[in-house]
């Protein structure tokens, strides 16, 4: 039977190679997948486990098949809150492997090399592994570091400069700083989860604290050593019993201070968190700008109230899977991916902690889909509290678990793993012989109760890293507070970066620059009004916009669509209105003192008189230097405009503008300008928000025959 | 054809292969200690197998083979793998492109019906190919465009040759991707993804006598597709440095060097390798010690082989630490390359790489992807699967006398390219 080159249901390419000569195998039916075979049993492995007589808990694994051995020693440590010297506990994680009382940084790096191994360190352990014929010289390695390093004031020194280092380039790693950042929005700062080094908090780190904390917290009795690999039982009792049994350190010198808090000699203070961080009442939307940015990376995030054995936590984790927990068929990569080609990859993750827990979704899109492909993410969110999972999409996500599990189980430190964890965790002594049953029995139901207890995209924080300018105001609907939080890279409210002002210059001489550079103070002042004519297009059908403006206070305008009127607005300094094909508004109070304000041809000149000008420093703006200029009037607005320090030119006006979605920045820039009637006006206008609009003056009409009719209001 | 069983030396890999009469190369490595399974397939086709005006093709057309077969849906591929609880994924690079499934044992028929799937009739409609395009673009972006350094590999391939197809990048250009035509695709799989370009690779909890029963009912009747016509182009030798600079998003400034080697398998290869890890791999590697911790005048610090099936590149990447200018990072790296130029290298430092490349062998081998991967190379680029066991054996067989000869041919610097990557607001 041959194959069909063209079935009757089947659309789009065939990319079969030639129609074949020989006839198929009659055996096999392609047009459906081949039944699997019986499932094999999967062993979930057992472990040894024995104290040492000082508390330290051993976990031995064997496995025989590879002549490979590791060993981890792990620190059942509290978070801690790290304050004012944030950053103290990863280099303490650091530096702990950068010399024992035995050997130097470079001793200590060349024996493990030469041994054929590695080894690392962090702040609540070491983890080692090498060849079995190789293992009890790297063993003692381990030990030295484990129980005598020496954190050498030099190697603390160059660790704390390359942190420095780090830090400093993590301002363009747009990954990185949404790592950080969604920390902080997760947990906030007041939270040992949430705590970000800074340059400043690392310069205040001292070698005392890293030693004060590996004093305090590496303890046999809270220590556990876990061997996996080509050890018997009998080499592993030896050899943990050689090199722990003796270990027996001086408690930390600690107190109590006046709060009950506790002191320790060396660190100070060691303050607790009280709180667990909780989903914030309202959605906020967030963003770290990265101008010019071709993705954003975006992610939403808030804490979950899940410890590791909590009974909905594997529902939770089975929930997780069919919402974006790695299967390609997940919700999020198949909308977001498949169905929107958005991004290469969107995923979502459920972490339980013995602390706090939290959820993440995220993925890189770019910029011009930004808000879209957030507002799907937290459709994915709701859609799932709402509706639960369907039968198909629950047993592709069991299938994929219980694959998942079966094939972890290839690395002998995974049966490790599990009985490290239930010690941590407190996990029942058949968690994990007992899982492939467990996960065999959730149901739709119980999925659903874990999506409402787990998913709270009301109470989420977006966070986008990306290019504020091009998409800030499309995410403000998002947010359920008035607008967007925009912060720096560590999570903080972002400040504006201004240079300095020369002596002399201030928001006068700004503006006389002005005038000079434009024509002259008379000529400006003889601009007794003016009218202009502009194009551009409005979801791409020409639009032209005609603006008059009068002193003192009078202004009109006239959008239209060919000869269609779309909008209009008529301002006789007393009163105002905006008309249009729906019919006619009234504009009043303070949008009607801000029209009369900006009414006339040139409103710098009245400037002084509105309120108070400040000149807070420079700015850049499209890589020119200008003065910022700030003026707060006395109705209460403020507003910015930047002038060029070279050429005085006008360059950018920008102030937040308050809409039905929330408060946006709207901002307009000058440019191209050309003289008529010997005053200088720009002559392309760039708009940003509430609508983008690129507006191109065709005409400009300066003290023209005066129309009264223009400035009616009816 | 006989299978061609292999006894179990200590250390290296069992496995047997057999041919099909299409061409299909099938090689079986039996491990029974977990019940899963690997299958794989490489085509011996990559990056550079294309016309100037599609590049990227081969990276796009993997995205393309998920997108389903005549039997097989838009979006059924990964359903039916992740439905039977397994993993599944693929890669491309300049020389070949992988396919990948790791599924419970009893699965087996199902990673051989899939991979057969694709290889006989894979099927691409409208929406696949445009919402894949639109995938790799943002894959770019995500790479190599939205990442600090992100564009090294582009940068340094398009100033490192000029004649040979390496030149453009695996993720290729957009505008060729968007010119291609639906013949351009018939062609391609016509071409290349044919029994006799590939290699078929089960390793896991299967019985290798069942085998052949088992791959000829799925791959038998796939027709064989004319030989292969492979790109002849031989770059030049460069002549002399290629120097230049690339303004980044960046805070710490880079530098880059990249330096032409042979290709993967030659004898050379292994020594060059060798000479980077001497350089690199590591926490007691030379660049480590003096460039990071002595002079504290890298961040970071690497060198590594790019191992190429036509002669190949190596680079040397250094980020600079705080206050440090690109050029006495370039200054601390250039001396450690003449280091090895000028000077032997002594037989416990070589025995150091030994140490650690038999703990990497072992490793390597400890997981049936991982062996899956290395028989598949070994059968493509080093002349036969057996070739995955004795790499080994050929690094270990690299001098001092080798290290310093090869320091001389390939790493000079009258010969390579360099790059400063500086932060945009250092432009001038």
């Amino acid at each position: 039977m041959r194959p069909a080159l063209s079935h009757p249901f089947m659309a789009g390419l065939l990319l079969a190679a030639f129609t074949p000569c020989i006839p198929m195998n009659a055996q096999v039916d392609r047009s459906k997948p081949p039944r699997p075979a019986p499932a094999p049993a999967v062993n979930v492995g057992q472990h040894t486990t024995f104290l040492l007589e000082n508390g330290m808990r051993v976990i031995l694994v064997e496995d025989h098949q590879q002549p490979l051995v590791s060993v981890q020693v792990r620190f059942d440590i509290e978070p801690v809150l790290q304050g004012d010297k944030t950053g103290y506990i990863d280099l303490m994680g650091e530096v702990l492997a950068a010399g024992t009382s035995a050997m130097d940084k470079e001793t200590l790096d060349r024996t493990v090399d030469q041994l054929g191994g590695d080894l690392s360190t962090t702040s609540d352990g070491v983890y080692a592994s090498c060849l079995k014929k190789n293992f009890s010289a790297l063993f003692d390695v381990v030990h030295a570091v484990v129980t005598t390093p020496s954190f050498p004031e030099a190697e603390f020194e160059k660790a704390r400069k390359r942190m420095l280092s780090g830090l400093q380039s993590r301002k363009d790693d747009p990954d990185g700083i949404a790592d950080v950042v969604g920390r902080v929005l997760t947990f906030s700062k007041g939270y040992p989860y949430g705590e970000i080094p800074t340059e400043k908090s690392v310069a205040k780190v001292e070698r005392k604290h890293l030693e004060a904390y590996y004093k305090r917290f590496f303890r046999p009795e809270k220590a556990y050593l876990v061997l996996v690999g080509d050890l018997t039982e009998q080499e592993a009792r030896q050899a943990a019993e050689k090199r722990f049994g003796p270990w027996r350190p001086a408690p930390a010198a600690v107190s109590t201070d006046a709060n009950g808090q506790e002191v320790v000699d060396g660190l100070g203070t060691v303050v607790r968190p009280t709180k667990t961080p909780k989903p914030s009442r309202v959605r906020r939307v967030a963003i770290v700008d990265r101008p010019g940015a071709p993705q954003s990376v975006v992610r939403v995030v808030f804490p979950v109230d899940l410890k590791p054995n909590d009974p909905m936590a594997l529902a939770g984790q089975v929930m997780n899977t069919v919402l974006g927990g790695g299967v390609f068929n997940a919700r999020l990569m198949q909308n977001l991916r498949e169905d929107k080609g958005y991004t290469y990859g969107a995923y979502s993750s459920l972490d339980a902690d013995r602390y706090c827990g939290h959820f993440s979704a995220g993925a890189s899109v770019r910029t011009e889909v930004t808000d879209s492909a957030a507002n799907e993410m937290v459709f994915e969110l709701e859609h799932m509290r709402l509706n639960g999972v369907k039968p198909d999409e629950l047993a592709l996500a069991k299938s994929f678990m219980a694959g998942s599990f079966a094939r972890s189980l290839e690395d002998p430190r995974t049966v490790a793993r599990f009985a490290l964890n239930t010690y941590l965790y407190d996990l029942p002594k058949d968690h994990y012989a007992t899982y492939l049953k467990r996960l065999d029995t959730v149901s739709a139901a119980s999925v659903m109760a874990a999506a409402e207890r787990f998913l709270h995209p009301d109470h989420a924080a977006i966070l986008v890293v990306g290019d504020m300018e091009r998409i800030g105001n499309k995410l403000v609907p998002l947010s359920f507070e008035r607008g967007l939080l925009q912060l720096d890279e560590n999570g903080d409210p972002y400040r504006e970066e201004l240079g300095p002002v020369p002596a002399g210059v201030t928001p006068q001489t700004v503006l006389e620059a002005y005038f000079k550079a434009i024509g002259g103070r008379e000529a400006v002042e003889g601009v007794r009004s003016l009218k202009r004519s502009m194009s551009t297009t409005m979801m791409g059908m020409p639009v032209t916009v005609t603006e008059w403006n009068a002193e003192p206070d009078r202004y009109a305008m006239e959008m239209r669509s060919g000869t269609m009127l779309l909008q209009q607005v008529r301002c006789d300094g007393t009163r105002a209105k905006r008309s249009g094909p729906e019919g006619a508004e009234e504009i009043i109070e303070m949008e009607l003192e801000e029209m009369e304000m900006n009414a006339p041809p040139f409103p710098e000149l009245h400037y002084a008189k509105m309120g108070r000008l400040v000149l807070p420093g420079t700015a850049q703006v499209n890589g020119e230097p200008a003065y910022k200029l700030m003026v707060m009037t006395d109705m209460g607005s403020t507003f910015s405009e930047f002038y060029s320090v070279a050429s005085g030119l006008k360059l950018r006006r920008e102030e937040m503008k308050a809409t039905p979605e929330g408060t946006m920045k709207v901002s307009s820039e000058w440019k191209d300008y050309r003289a008529v009637k010997g005053v200088l006006f720009p002559h392309l206008i760039v708009q940003k928000g509430p609508v983008d609009m690129s507006l191109s003056v065709t005409e400009i009409l300066v003290n023209g025959a005066s129309d009264a009719k223009h400035f009616t209001v009816e | 054809m006989l299978a061609i069983p292999l006894t179990a030396q200590k250390g290296a890999i069992t496995f047997t292969e057999f041919d099909l009469d299409n061409g299909l190369h099938v090689i079986v490595h039996e491990d029974h200690g977990t019940p899963i399974v690997a299958v794989s397939v490489m085509y011996h086709v990559g990056s550079k197998d294309k016309r100037p005006d599609r590049r990227g093709f081969a990276h796009f057309f993997e995205h393309l083979l998920f997108e389903g077969s005549a039997n097989i849906g838009r979006g059924e591929f990964s359903k039916h793998v992740e439905k039977a609880g397994g993993v599944l994924n693929a890669n491309t690079n300049g020389d070949r492109t992988y396919y990948y499934e790791v599924l419970p044992s009893n699965q087996l028929e199902l990673g051989l019906w899939l991979e057969s799937e694709r290889m006989l009739h894979a099927r691409v409609d409208q929406k696949g190919i445009d919402t894949q395009r639109e995938v790799v673009k943002e894959e770019r972006r995500q790479r190599y465009e939205n990442q600090p350094y992100g564009s090294i590999l582009i940068e340094v391939l398009k100033r490192a040759y000029t004649v040979h197809p390496y030149q453009w990048p695996t993720i290729g250009f957009m505008e060729d991707l968007n010119a291609a035509s639906e013949q351009d695709y018939i062609d391609f799989y016509k071409t290349y993804y044919v029994p006799n370009n590939a290699v078929l690779v089960i390793a896991g909890d299967v019985k290798a006598a069942d085998m052949r029963k088992l791959v000829e009912k799925y791959f038998a009747a796939i027709p064989r597709g004319k030989d292969i016509v492979r790109p002849t182009a031989v770059e030049p030798q460069l002549k002399g440095e290629v120097r230049d600079v690339v303004h980044d998003q960046i805070q710490l400034p880079a530098v880059v060097q990249a330096y032409r080697i042979p290709a993967y398998g030659t004898a050379d290869f292994y020594a060059v390798d060798m000479l980077n890890r001497l350089l690199s791999n590591g926490n007691s590697s030379r660049l480590n010690v003096e460039l990071k911790d002595r002079a504290q005048k890298a961040l970071y610090v690497g060198a590594f082989s790019f191992p190429f099936e036509h002669p190949g590149l190596a680079i040397a990447f250094a980020i600079a630490n705080m206050g440090v200018a690109a050029e006495e990072l370039e200054k601390a790296m250039d001396a450690e390359f003449a280091k090895v130029r000028e000077g032997m290298v002594p037989q416990p430092e070589l025995d150091k790489l030994k140490a650690q490349l038999e703990t990497e062998f072992v490793r390597d081998n400890s997981r049936v992807a991982g062996v899956a991967s290395n028989l598949a190379t070994a059968h493509t680029f080093l002349g036969g699967a057996q070739m995955a066991s004795r790499e080994l054996e050929r690094y270990l067989s690299v001098t001092p006398e080798d290290l310093q000869r090869v320091a001389k041919e390939y790493f000079s610097p009258d010969a390579r390219v360099v790059l400063h990557y500086l932060p945009k607001n250092q432009k001038p």
